[in-house]
Protein backbone atom coordinates (compact mmCIF):
# COMPACT_ATOMS: atom_id res chain seq x y z
CA UNK A 1 0.00 0.00 0.00
CA UNK A 2 1.38 3.61 -0.74
CA UNK A 3 2.15 6.09 1.62
CA UNK A 4 -0.28 8.52 0.92
CA UNK A 5 -3.12 5.69 0.58
CA UNK A 6 -2.48 5.43 4.72
CA UNK A 7 -3.97 9.44 5.04
CA UNK A 8 -7.22 9.13 2.75
CA UNK A 9 -9.01 7.65 5.18
CA UNK A 10 -8.15 10.43 8.15
CA UNK A 11 -8.63 13.34 5.01
CA UNK A 12 -12.23 11.40 4.21
CA UNK A 13 -13.11 10.93 7.46
CA UNK A 14 -12.19 14.13 8.83
CA UNK A 15 -14.78 16.93 8.02
CA UNK A 16 -17.61 14.51 9.54
CA UNK A 17 -15.40 13.68 13.05
CA UNK A 18 -14.40 17.51 13.13
CA UNK A 19 -18.21 18.38 13.48
CA UNK A 20 -19.14 15.33 15.93
CA UNK A 21 -16.63 16.63 18.00
CA UNK A 22 -17.62 20.48 18.26
CA UNK A 23 -21.02 19.39 18.08
CA UNK A 24 -21.48 16.22 20.36
CA UNK A 25 -18.27 15.92 22.68
CA UNK A 26 -17.70 19.21 22.99
CA UNK A 27 -20.87 20.32 24.98
CA UNK A 28 -20.55 16.68 26.50
CA UNK A 29 -17.86 17.71 28.21
CA UNK A 30 -18.88 21.03 28.62
CA UNK A 31 -21.91 19.81 30.49
CA UNK A 32 -20.14 17.62 32.52
CA UNK A 33 -17.62 20.31 34.02
CA UNK A 34 -20.72 22.51 34.81
CA UNK A 35 -22.15 19.64 36.72
CA UNK A 36 -19.95 19.93 39.46
CA UNK A 37 -20.74 23.83 39.80
CA UNK A 38 -23.09 26.66 41.02
CA UNK A 39 -24.28 28.37 38.06
CA UNK A 40 -27.36 30.64 37.82
CA UNK A 41 -27.19 32.62 34.81
CA UNK A 42 -29.78 34.83 36.30
CA UNK A 43 -27.12 35.97 38.72
CA UNK A 44 -24.11 35.61 36.67
CA UNK A 45 -22.72 35.32 33.36
CA UNK A 46 -19.91 33.80 34.29
CA UNK A 47 -20.00 30.44 36.37
CA UNK A 48 -18.92 30.35 39.81
CA UNK A 49 -16.79 28.43 41.98
CA UNK A 50 -16.97 24.42 42.10
CA UNK A 51 -19.34 22.78 44.76
CA UNK A 52 -18.28 19.12 44.39
CA UNK A 53 -20.84 16.38 44.26
CA UNK A 54 -23.40 19.24 45.34
CA UNK A 55 -25.79 19.46 42.70
CA UNK A 56 -25.97 15.52 42.37
CA UNK A 57 -26.60 15.36 46.03
CA UNK A 58 -29.57 17.72 45.27
CA UNK A 59 -31.39 16.08 42.68
CA UNK A 60 -31.85 12.90 45.10
CA UNK A 61 -33.42 14.66 47.49
CA UNK A 62 -35.85 17.20 45.15
CA UNK A 63 -39.44 15.86 44.91
CA UNK A 64 -39.58 17.34 41.12
CA UNK A 65 -36.63 15.32 40.18
CA UNK A 66 -37.92 11.80 41.70
CA UNK A 67 -41.34 12.72 40.38
CA UNK A 68 -39.95 13.05 37.18
CA UNK A 69 -37.79 9.93 37.49
CA UNK A 70 -40.89 7.95 37.96
CA UNK A 71 -43.02 9.83 34.76
CA UNK A 72 -40.36 8.80 32.51
CA UNK A 73 -40.35 5.15 33.51
CA UNK A 74 -44.36 4.91 33.56
CA UNK A 75 -44.16 6.80 29.94
CA UNK A 76 -41.45 4.81 28.74
CA UNK A 77 -42.94 1.55 29.92
CA UNK A 78 -46.04 2.24 28.02
CA UNK A 79 -44.40 3.34 24.72
CA UNK A 80 -42.18 0.83 24.46
CA UNK A 81 -44.97 -2.13 25.35
CA UNK A 82 -47.93 -0.97 23.17
CA UNK A 83 -45.42 0.23 19.87
CA UNK A 84 -43.86 -2.98 19.54
CA UNK A 85 -47.47 -4.96 20.18
CA UNK A 86 -49.29 -2.33 18.02
CA UNK A 87 -46.33 -2.26 15.76
CA UNK A 88 -46.09 -6.79 15.28
CA UNK A 89 -49.49 -6.50 14.85
CA UNK A 90 -49.54 -4.22 12.56
CA UNK A 91 -46.35 -6.34 10.61
CA UNK A 92 -48.13 -9.50 10.86
CA UNK A 93 -51.10 -7.59 9.17
CA UNK A 94 -48.89 -6.70 6.31
CA UNK A 95 -46.64 -9.21 5.79
CA UNK A 96 -47.87 -10.79 2.47
CA UNK A 97 -46.67 -8.68 -0.67
CA UNK A 98 -50.41 -7.80 -1.92
CA UNK A 99 -51.07 -4.39 -3.81
CA UNK A 100 -53.13 -3.12 -0.64
CA UNK A 101 -50.81 -3.79 1.80
CA UNK A 102 -47.93 -2.23 0.31
CA UNK A 103 -49.98 0.61 -0.38
CA UNK A 104 -50.63 0.53 3.19
CA UNK A 105 -46.51 0.75 3.91
CA UNK A 106 -46.38 3.64 1.89
CA UNK A 107 -49.26 5.45 4.45
CA UNK A 108 -47.25 3.93 7.32
CA UNK A 109 -44.75 6.62 6.74
CA UNK A 110 -46.58 9.38 7.06
CA UNK A 111 -47.25 9.44 10.74
CA UNK A 112 -43.58 8.64 11.53
CA UNK A 113 -42.64 11.23 9.28
CA UNK A 114 -44.63 13.94 10.90
CA UNK A 115 -43.12 16.68 13.02
CA UNK A 116 -43.54 15.17 17.26
CA UNK A 117 -44.75 18.84 18.68
CA UNK A 118 -47.37 18.52 15.73
CA UNK A 119 -47.96 14.96 17.23
CA UNK A 120 -48.82 16.55 20.72
CA UNK A 121 -50.35 19.22 19.14
CA UNK A 122 -53.17 17.12 17.02
CA UNK A 123 -53.44 14.58 19.50
CA UNK A 124 -54.13 17.47 22.22
CA UNK A 125 -57.26 18.86 19.94
CA UNK A 126 -58.81 15.37 19.01
CA UNK A 127 -58.69 15.01 22.85
CA UNK A 128 -60.20 18.18 24.00
CA UNK A 129 -63.73 17.56 26.13
CA UNK A 130 -65.45 19.82 24.61
CA UNK A 131 -65.09 19.72 20.48
CA UNK A 132 -62.42 16.89 20.41
CA UNK A 133 -63.33 14.01 17.71
CA UNK A 134 -61.78 11.01 19.56
CA UNK A 135 -63.30 12.55 23.20
CA UNK A 136 -66.58 12.54 21.30
CA UNK A 137 -65.87 8.84 20.19
CA UNK A 138 -64.87 7.50 23.27
CA UNK A 139 -67.77 9.23 24.92
CA UNK A 140 -70.23 7.28 22.67
CA UNK A 141 -68.24 4.21 22.99
CA UNK A 142 -67.16 4.27 26.60
CA UNK A 143 -70.10 5.98 28.24
CA UNK A 144 -69.45 5.53 31.84
CA UNK A 145 -66.04 7.26 31.09
CA UNK A 146 -67.89 10.64 29.52
CA UNK A 147 -66.81 12.61 32.46
CA UNK A 148 -62.90 11.87 32.11
CA UNK A 149 -60.76 14.70 30.94
CA UNK A 150 -58.58 12.87 29.15
CA UNK A 151 -55.36 15.46 29.88
CA UNK A 152 -56.74 16.71 33.28
CA UNK A 153 -56.10 13.06 34.85
CA UNK A 154 -52.77 12.73 35.62
CA UNK A 155 -52.17 8.72 34.51
CA UNK A 156 -54.58 9.08 31.43
CA UNK A 157 -52.28 12.52 30.50
CA UNK A 158 -49.35 10.40 30.69
CA UNK A 159 -50.89 7.55 28.69
CA UNK A 160 -52.01 9.99 25.81
CA UNK A 161 -48.63 11.57 26.02
CA UNK A 162 -47.19 7.72 25.17
CA UNK A 163 -50.00 7.64 22.67
CA UNK A 164 -48.52 10.01 20.50
CA UNK A 165 -45.43 8.61 20.40
CA UNK A 166 -46.67 5.12 19.82
CA UNK A 167 -48.65 6.46 17.04
CA UNK A 168 -45.59 7.48 15.26
CA UNK A 169 -43.18 4.48 16.29
CA UNK A 170 -45.49 1.61 15.50
CA UNK A 171 -45.50 2.16 11.94
CA UNK A 172 -41.95 2.52 11.69
CA UNK A 173 -41.45 -0.25 13.94
CA UNK A 174 -44.34 -2.83 11.95
CA UNK A 175 -41.89 -1.66 8.30
CA UNK A 176 -38.75 -3.17 10.41
CA UNK A 177 -40.43 -6.22 11.17
CA UNK A 178 -42.15 -6.69 7.53
CA UNK A 179 -38.80 -6.48 6.67
CA UNK A 180 -37.69 -9.37 9.16
CA UNK A 181 -40.36 -11.80 8.67
CA UNK A 182 -39.74 -11.74 5.28
CA UNK A 183 -35.91 -12.62 5.29
CA UNK A 184 -37.10 -15.65 7.97
CA UNK A 185 -36.88 -19.09 6.16
CA UNK A 186 -40.27 -20.36 5.21
CA UNK A 187 -39.40 -24.29 5.50
CA UNK A 188 -39.67 -24.77 9.09
CA UNK A 189 -42.78 -22.47 9.42
CA UNK A 190 -44.64 -24.94 6.61
CA UNK A 191 -42.60 -28.16 8.32
CA UNK A 192 -45.50 -27.04 11.71
CA UNK A 193 -48.45 -26.44 9.14
CA UNK A 194 -47.15 -30.16 7.64
CA UNK A 195 -47.26 -31.75 11.64
CA UNK A 196 -50.52 -30.06 12.14
CA UNK A 197 -49.71 -26.90 13.95
CA UNK A 198 -52.39 -24.40 14.06
CA UNK A 199 -51.75 -20.23 12.94
CA UNK A 200 -51.16 -19.11 16.19
CA UNK A 201 -48.98 -22.18 17.42
CA UNK A 202 -46.92 -21.32 14.20
CA UNK A 203 -46.68 -18.08 15.23
CA UNK A 204 -45.83 -18.65 19.00
CA UNK A 205 -43.41 -21.60 18.58
CA UNK A 206 -41.75 -20.75 15.70
CA UNK A 207 -41.63 -17.24 13.62
CA UNK A 208 -41.83 -15.48 17.11
CA UNK A 209 -38.51 -17.13 18.78
CA UNK A 210 -37.01 -16.54 15.34
CA UNK A 211 -38.06 -13.02 15.67
CA UNK A 212 -36.30 -12.47 18.78
CA UNK A 213 -33.20 -10.75 18.14
CA UNK A 214 -34.83 -7.94 16.35
CA UNK A 215 -37.94 -7.49 18.91
CA UNK A 216 -34.42 -7.06 21.18
CA UNK A 217 -32.62 -4.37 18.96
CA UNK A 218 -35.65 -2.71 18.35
CA UNK A 219 -37.19 -2.73 21.74
CA UNK A 220 -33.55 -0.87 22.63
CA UNK A 221 -33.46 1.59 20.45
CA UNK A 222 -37.85 2.76 21.16
CA UNK A 223 -36.44 2.69 24.96
CA UNK A 224 -33.75 4.81 24.05
CA UNK A 225 -36.31 7.33 22.10
CA UNK A 226 -38.67 7.57 24.69
CA UNK A 227 -36.32 8.17 27.01
CA UNK A 228 -35.43 11.31 24.77
CA UNK A 229 -39.00 12.31 23.87
CA UNK A 230 -39.45 16.00 24.55
CA UNK A 231 -41.52 17.44 22.22
CA UNK A 232 -44.64 16.26 22.71
CA UNK A 233 -44.35 17.42 26.61
CA UNK A 234 -44.56 21.08 25.41
CA UNK A 235 -47.23 20.56 22.49
CA UNK A 236 -49.55 17.99 24.70
CA UNK A 237 -50.07 18.94 28.36
CA UNK A 238 -47.05 21.39 29.12
CA UNK A 239 -45.92 19.62 31.69
CA UNK A 240 -48.99 18.84 32.99
CA UNK A 241 -51.78 18.56 34.75
CA UNK A 242 -49.55 19.42 38.05
CA UNK A 243 -46.39 17.83 37.34
CA UNK A 244 -47.92 14.49 35.70
CA UNK A 245 -46.33 14.49 32.55
CA UNK A 246 -43.10 16.31 33.69
CA UNK A 247 -40.19 13.86 31.79
CA UNK A 248 -37.15 13.76 33.28
CA UNK A 249 -35.87 15.21 29.68
CA UNK A 250 -38.68 18.07 30.40
CA UNK A 251 -37.48 18.73 33.97
CA UNK A 252 -33.89 19.53 32.80
CA UNK A 253 -35.20 22.03 30.60
CA UNK A 254 -37.24 23.41 32.94
CA UNK A 255 -34.31 24.01 35.26
CA UNK A 256 -32.36 24.87 32.61
CA UNK A 257 -34.23 27.52 30.64
CA UNK A 258 -36.89 28.40 32.97
CA UNK A 259 -34.89 28.75 36.44
CA UNK A 260 -31.75 29.28 34.57
CA UNK A 261 -29.98 26.75 36.72
CA UNK A 262 -26.94 25.78 34.41
CA UNK A 263 -25.21 23.95 37.11
CA UNK A 264 -28.10 21.84 38.48
CA UNK A 265 -29.48 21.08 35.07
CA UNK A 266 -26.16 20.27 33.93
CA UNK A 267 -26.41 17.34 36.59
CA UNK A 268 -30.09 16.71 36.25
CA UNK A 269 -28.89 16.26 32.20
CA UNK A 270 -26.05 13.81 33.19
CA UNK A 271 -28.45 11.73 35.41
CA UNK A 272 -30.46 11.31 32.06
CA UNK A 273 -27.21 10.43 29.92
CA UNK A 274 -25.65 7.47 32.18
CA UNK A 275 -29.37 5.71 32.31
CA UNK A 276 -29.41 6.39 28.23
CA UNK A 277 -26.24 4.95 27.90
CA UNK A 278 -26.79 1.90 29.59
CA UNK A 279 -29.13 1.25 27.41
CA UNK A 280 -27.37 2.33 23.91
CA UNK A 281 -24.31 0.38 25.68
CA UNK A 282 -26.30 -2.62 25.16
CA UNK A 283 -27.87 -1.41 21.86
CA UNK A 284 -24.20 -1.25 20.20
CA UNK A 285 -22.88 -4.42 21.63
CA UNK A 286 -26.52 -5.95 19.42
CA UNK A 287 -25.86 -3.80 16.51
CA UNK A 288 -21.79 -4.60 16.29
CA UNK A 289 -21.79 -8.20 16.47
CA UNK A 290 -23.89 -7.98 13.35
CA UNK A 291 -21.51 -5.88 11.98
CA UNK A 292 -18.71 -8.35 12.29
CA UNK A 293 -20.61 -10.89 10.65
CA UNK B 1 -54.11 -28.38 -2.60
CA UNK B 2 -55.03 -28.36 1.35
CA UNK B 3 -58.82 -27.20 1.67
CA UNK B 4 -58.62 -24.31 4.13
CA UNK B 5 -59.10 -24.70 7.36
CA UNK B 6 -61.66 -22.83 9.79
CA UNK B 7 -58.69 -21.87 11.58
CA UNK B 8 -57.09 -20.37 8.52
CA UNK B 9 -60.39 -18.59 7.94
CA UNK B 10 -60.51 -17.04 10.92
CA UNK B 11 -56.94 -15.26 11.04
CA UNK B 12 -58.14 -14.15 7.57
CA UNK B 13 -60.45 -12.47 8.98
CA UNK B 14 -58.89 -11.20 11.77
CA UNK B 15 -56.04 -10.17 9.24
CA UNK B 16 -58.76 -8.16 7.33
CA UNK B 17 -60.61 -6.80 10.61
CA UNK B 18 -56.77 -5.37 11.55
CA UNK B 19 -56.30 -3.93 8.12
CA UNK B 20 -59.14 -1.26 9.13
CA UNK B 21 -58.30 -0.81 12.26
CA UNK B 22 -54.50 0.20 11.66
CA UNK B 23 -55.82 2.64 8.41
CA UNK B 24 -58.02 4.28 10.75
CA UNK B 25 -55.51 4.45 13.55
CA UNK B 26 -53.21 5.82 11.33
CA UNK B 27 -54.65 8.14 9.00
CA UNK B 28 -57.82 9.48 11.44
CA UNK B 29 -55.44 11.98 13.14
CA UNK B 30 -54.33 13.35 9.63
CA UNK B 31 -57.23 13.31 8.23
CA UNK B 32 -59.10 15.20 11.16
CA UNK B 33 -56.32 17.86 10.97
CA UNK B 34 -56.92 18.64 7.04
CA UNK B 35 -60.24 19.06 7.68
CA UNK B 36 -60.32 21.43 10.27
CA UNK B 37 -57.62 23.37 8.07
CA UNK B 38 -60.50 24.26 6.19
CA UNK B 39 -63.34 25.23 8.47
CA UNK B 40 -63.87 28.33 9.42
CA UNK B 41 -63.19 29.05 13.07
CA UNK B 42 -67.09 28.21 14.18
CA UNK B 43 -66.77 24.84 12.86
CA UNK B 44 -63.34 24.07 13.69
CA UNK B 45 -64.48 24.00 17.45
CA UNK B 46 -66.87 21.42 16.84
CA UNK B 47 -66.83 17.82 15.32
CA UNK B 48 -68.99 18.10 12.18
CA UNK B 49 -67.89 16.46 8.88
CA UNK B 50 -69.61 17.96 6.78
CA UNK B 51 -69.11 22.01 6.52
CA UNK B 52 -68.56 25.01 3.94
CA UNK B 53 -64.94 24.72 3.65
CA UNK B 54 -62.72 28.11 3.32
CA UNK B 55 -59.34 29.10 2.27
CA UNK B 56 -59.47 31.46 4.54
CA UNK B 57 -56.95 29.81 7.44
CA UNK B 58 -54.31 29.54 4.75
CA UNK B 59 -54.18 32.76 3.48
CA UNK B 60 -54.61 34.11 7.18
CA UNK B 61 -51.74 32.28 8.81
CA UNK B 62 -49.01 34.37 6.31
CA UNK B 63 -50.70 37.84 7.37
CA UNK B 64 -50.47 39.56 10.48
CA UNK B 65 -50.03 39.13 13.50
CA UNK B 66 -49.46 35.51 12.59
CA UNK B 67 -46.57 35.75 9.39
CA UNK B 68 -45.84 32.32 9.23
CA UNK B 69 -43.96 33.12 5.57
CA UNK B 70 -40.89 34.21 7.43
CA UNK B 71 -40.88 31.01 9.58
CA UNK B 72 -41.14 28.92 6.12
CA UNK B 73 -38.28 30.43 4.75
CA UNK B 74 -35.86 30.44 7.91
CA UNK B 75 -37.12 26.06 7.87
CA UNK B 76 -36.19 25.79 4.32
CA UNK B 77 -32.70 27.47 4.58
CA UNK B 78 -32.21 26.01 8.27
CA UNK B 79 -33.09 22.35 7.07
CA UNK B 80 -31.07 22.85 3.12
CA UNK B 81 -27.99 24.24 4.84
CA UNK B 82 -28.03 21.00 7.47
CA UNK B 83 -28.15 18.69 4.65
CA UNK B 84 -25.62 20.37 2.28
CA UNK B 85 -23.36 20.30 4.94
CA UNK B 86 -23.86 16.77 6.87
CA UNK B 87 -24.83 14.58 3.51
CA UNK B 88 -21.30 15.05 1.96
CA UNK B 89 -19.41 14.82 5.26
CA UNK B 90 -21.06 11.90 6.12
CA UNK B 91 -20.78 9.74 2.41
CA UNK B 92 -16.68 10.54 2.52
CA UNK B 93 -16.20 9.24 6.39
CA UNK B 94 -19.34 6.26 5.57
CA UNK B 95 -16.92 5.59 2.70
CA UNK B 96 -13.66 5.39 4.84
CA UNK B 97 -15.58 3.29 7.35
CA UNK B 98 -16.95 1.09 4.85
CA UNK B 99 -13.64 0.47 2.55
CA UNK B 100 -11.04 0.62 5.22
CA UNK B 101 -9.84 -1.43 8.04
CA UNK B 102 -8.06 0.18 10.54
CA UNK B 103 -7.05 0.39 14.12
CA UNK B 104 -9.78 1.77 16.07
CA UNK B 105 -12.27 2.10 13.72
CA UNK B 106 -15.08 0.05 15.91
CA UNK B 107 -14.24 2.70 18.47
CA UNK B 108 -14.66 5.29 16.11
CA UNK B 109 -17.88 4.17 14.68
CA UNK B 110 -19.80 3.24 17.96
CA UNK B 111 -18.55 6.82 19.10
CA UNK B 112 -20.33 8.17 15.97
CA UNK B 113 -23.41 5.74 16.77
CA UNK B 114 -23.30 6.84 19.97
CA UNK B 115 -23.41 10.68 19.58
CA UNK B 116 -26.98 10.22 18.47
CA UNK B 117 -27.87 9.16 21.92
CA UNK B 118 -26.76 11.87 23.53
CA UNK B 119 -30.17 13.76 24.90
CA UNK B 120 -30.42 16.93 22.95
CA UNK B 121 -30.99 18.82 26.26
CA UNK B 122 -27.26 17.77 27.23
CA UNK B 123 -26.36 19.71 24.01
CA UNK B 124 -28.40 22.64 24.19
CA UNK B 125 -27.07 23.64 27.57
CA UNK B 126 -23.20 24.33 26.82
CA UNK B 127 -24.26 25.68 23.44
CA UNK B 128 -26.98 28.19 24.65
CA UNK B 129 -24.07 29.88 26.65
CA UNK B 130 -21.97 29.69 24.23
CA UNK B 131 -23.97 31.29 21.60
CA UNK B 132 -25.25 34.08 23.80
CA UNK B 133 -21.79 35.28 24.08
CA UNK B 134 -21.09 34.75 20.60
CA UNK B 135 -24.21 36.73 20.31
CA UNK B 136 -25.42 34.11 17.81
CA UNK B 137 -28.92 33.48 19.67
CA UNK B 138 -31.62 33.76 17.58
CA UNK B 139 -30.03 32.87 14.20
CA UNK B 140 -30.04 30.54 11.66
CA UNK B 141 -26.25 29.40 11.69
CA UNK B 142 -26.79 28.05 15.49
CA UNK B 143 -30.00 25.91 14.66
CA UNK B 144 -28.10 24.66 11.63
CA UNK B 145 -24.77 23.83 13.87
CA UNK B 146 -27.01 22.18 16.46
CA UNK B 147 -29.31 20.44 13.66
CA UNK B 148 -25.46 18.77 12.43
CA UNK B 149 -25.26 17.12 15.83
CA UNK B 150 -28.42 14.72 14.89
CA UNK B 151 -28.30 14.83 11.24
CA UNK B 152 -24.55 14.02 10.47
CA UNK B 153 -24.04 10.69 13.30
CA UNK B 154 -27.30 9.40 11.04
CA UNK B 155 -26.29 9.82 8.17
CA UNK B 156 -22.91 8.47 8.50
CA UNK B 157 -24.45 4.91 9.46
CA UNK B 158 -27.17 5.11 6.62
CA UNK B 159 -24.76 5.59 3.85
CA UNK B 160 -22.65 3.27 5.10
CA UNK B 161 -25.12 0.61 5.07
CA UNK B 162 -25.59 1.30 1.62
CA UNK B 163 -21.73 1.34 0.71
CA UNK B 164 -21.26 -1.97 2.55
CA UNK B 165 -24.68 -3.97 0.20
CA UNK B 166 -22.21 -2.54 -3.06
CA UNK B 167 -19.46 -4.93 -4.08
CA UNK B 168 -15.73 -3.61 -4.02
CA UNK B 169 -14.66 -5.52 -6.74
CA UNK B 170 -15.61 -2.67 -9.34
CA UNK B 171 -13.81 0.14 -6.90
CA UNK B 172 -10.65 -2.48 -6.92
CA UNK B 173 -10.54 -2.72 -10.91
CA UNK B 174 -10.27 1.23 -11.05
CA UNK B 175 -7.46 1.33 -8.59
CA UNK B 176 -6.05 -1.23 -10.64
CA UNK B 177 -6.35 1.30 -13.88
CA UNK B 178 -4.36 3.89 -11.81
CA UNK B 179 -7.61 6.14 -10.31
CA UNK B 180 -6.87 7.34 -7.00
CA UNK B 181 -9.04 6.62 -4.33
CA UNK B 182 -11.15 10.42 -4.86
CA UNK B 183 -11.55 9.58 -8.31
CA UNK B 184 -12.89 5.81 -7.32
CA UNK B 185 -15.27 7.70 -4.86
CA UNK B 186 -16.09 10.58 -6.89
CA UNK B 187 -16.94 8.40 -10.63
CA UNK B 188 -17.60 4.76 -9.45
CA UNK B 189 -19.16 4.49 -5.92
CA UNK B 190 -20.97 7.58 -5.86
CA UNK B 191 -22.95 6.99 -8.53
CA UNK B 192 -23.78 3.56 -7.48
CA UNK B 193 -24.93 4.53 -4.04
CA UNK B 194 -26.71 7.80 -5.17
CA UNK B 195 -30.16 6.67 -4.34
CA UNK B 196 -28.47 5.67 -0.52
CA UNK B 197 -27.26 9.65 -0.30
CA UNK B 198 -30.81 10.84 -1.88
CA UNK B 199 -32.40 9.21 0.80
CA UNK B 200 -29.99 10.27 3.48
CA UNK B 201 -30.29 13.62 2.55
CA UNK B 202 -34.13 12.97 2.52
CA UNK B 203 -34.23 11.83 6.30
CA UNK B 204 -31.62 14.51 7.30
CA UNK B 205 -33.70 17.30 5.85
CA UNK B 206 -37.04 15.88 7.14
CA UNK B 207 -34.92 15.57 10.68
CA UNK B 208 -34.12 19.36 10.46
CA UNK B 209 -37.39 20.12 9.31
CA UNK B 210 -38.94 18.79 12.35
CA UNK B 211 -36.69 19.56 14.58
CA UNK B 212 -37.86 21.54 17.89
CA UNK B 213 -36.60 21.63 20.70
CA UNK B 214 -33.23 23.73 19.83
CA UNK B 215 -35.13 25.72 17.66
CA UNK B 216 -37.58 26.44 20.87
CA UNK B 217 -34.13 27.44 22.96
CA UNK B 218 -32.21 29.26 20.82
CA UNK B 219 -34.52 31.27 18.94
CA UNK B 220 -37.10 33.81 19.75
CA UNK B 221 -37.98 36.18 17.05
CA UNK B 222 -35.81 36.09 13.92
CA UNK B 223 -34.68 32.44 13.33
CA UNK B 224 -37.61 31.08 14.90
CA UNK B 225 -39.03 27.88 12.75
CA UNK B 226 -42.15 26.44 11.62
CA UNK B 227 -42.48 23.92 13.92
CA UNK B 228 -41.72 26.31 16.95
CA UNK B 229 -44.05 28.65 15.34
CA UNK B 230 -47.03 27.08 16.34
CA UNK B 231 -46.52 27.83 19.59
CA UNK B 232 -47.30 31.36 18.57
CA UNK B 233 -51.30 29.99 17.46
CA UNK B 234 -51.59 29.65 21.73
CA UNK B 235 -52.68 32.46 22.51
CA UNK B 236 -53.93 33.88 26.12
CA UNK B 237 -57.57 33.62 24.32
CA UNK B 238 -56.50 29.16 24.32
CA UNK B 239 -55.59 27.60 20.76
CA UNK B 240 -56.26 28.99 17.55
CA UNK B 241 -57.25 25.22 15.77
CA UNK B 242 -58.47 26.12 12.53
CA UNK B 243 -55.01 28.20 12.00
CA UNK B 244 -53.33 25.47 13.57
CA UNK B 245 -54.71 22.97 11.80
CA UNK B 246 -53.47 25.32 8.70
CA UNK B 247 -49.62 25.74 10.13
CA UNK B 248 -49.54 21.85 10.34
CA UNK B 249 -50.67 21.48 6.45
CA UNK B 250 -47.52 23.52 5.64
CA UNK B 251 -45.92 21.64 7.87
CA UNK B 252 -46.58 18.34 6.53
CA UNK B 253 -47.42 18.53 3.07
CA UNK B 254 -44.00 18.54 2.01
CA UNK B 255 -42.33 15.99 4.02
CA UNK B 256 -45.41 13.82 2.66
CA UNK B 257 -44.60 15.09 -0.55
CA UNK B 258 -40.86 13.79 -0.31
CA UNK B 259 -41.23 10.88 1.70
CA UNK B 260 -43.31 9.43 -1.14
CA UNK B 261 -40.80 10.58 -4.00
CA UNK B 262 -38.44 8.15 -2.69
CA UNK B 263 -41.00 5.54 -0.42
CA UNK B 264 -39.09 2.38 -1.98
CA UNK B 265 -35.54 3.10 -1.14
CA UNK B 266 -37.40 5.42 2.46
CA UNK B 267 -38.76 2.57 3.93
CA UNK B 268 -35.31 0.24 2.73
CA UNK B 269 -33.28 3.15 4.79
CA UNK B 270 -35.34 3.50 7.29
CA UNK B 271 -35.30 -0.24 8.54
CA UNK B 272 -31.51 -1.04 7.42
CA UNK B 273 -30.08 1.56 9.81
CA UNK B 274 -31.90 0.02 13.11
CA UNK B 275 -31.25 -3.04 12.60
CA UNK B 276 -29.24 -4.68 9.81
Amino acid sequence: MHSREKYVKWVLMAPALLILIGTTLYPFLYSFITSFRFWRLTRSPVPKGFVGLDNYIRAFTDAGFWNSVWVTIFFTIVSVVLSMLIGLAIALILERATKLNTFMKSLLIFPFAMAPALKGFSWRFMLNPDYGILDAILDFCLPFMSDVVWLGEPYWAVFWLAMTEIWGWAPYIALVFIGALGALPKETQNAAKVDGANTFQVFWYITLPQLMPIIIMVGLLKTIFSVKMFDQVVTLTGGGPGRATETLNYYVYNQGFKFYDMGYASALAYILVTTMFIFAFVYVRFLMKGEQK
Amino acid sequence: MAAITRDEKFWEGMRRLGFAATFLFMVFPIFWMVLTSFKVARDAYSTKIFFAPTLHNFISIFQDPYNFGPLLLNSLIVSFATVAIAIPAATCAAYAFSRYQFQGKNALMVAVLSSQFVPPVVVVLPFFILFKNLHLLDTRLALVILNLSFVLPFAVWMVKGFIDALPSDIEAAAVVDGCNRFQVLRHITLPLIMPGVVTSAVFGFIQSWNEFLFALILTNQKAVTLTVGLMGLHTDKGILWEHMAAASMLIMVPIFAISLTIREYFIEGLTMGAVK
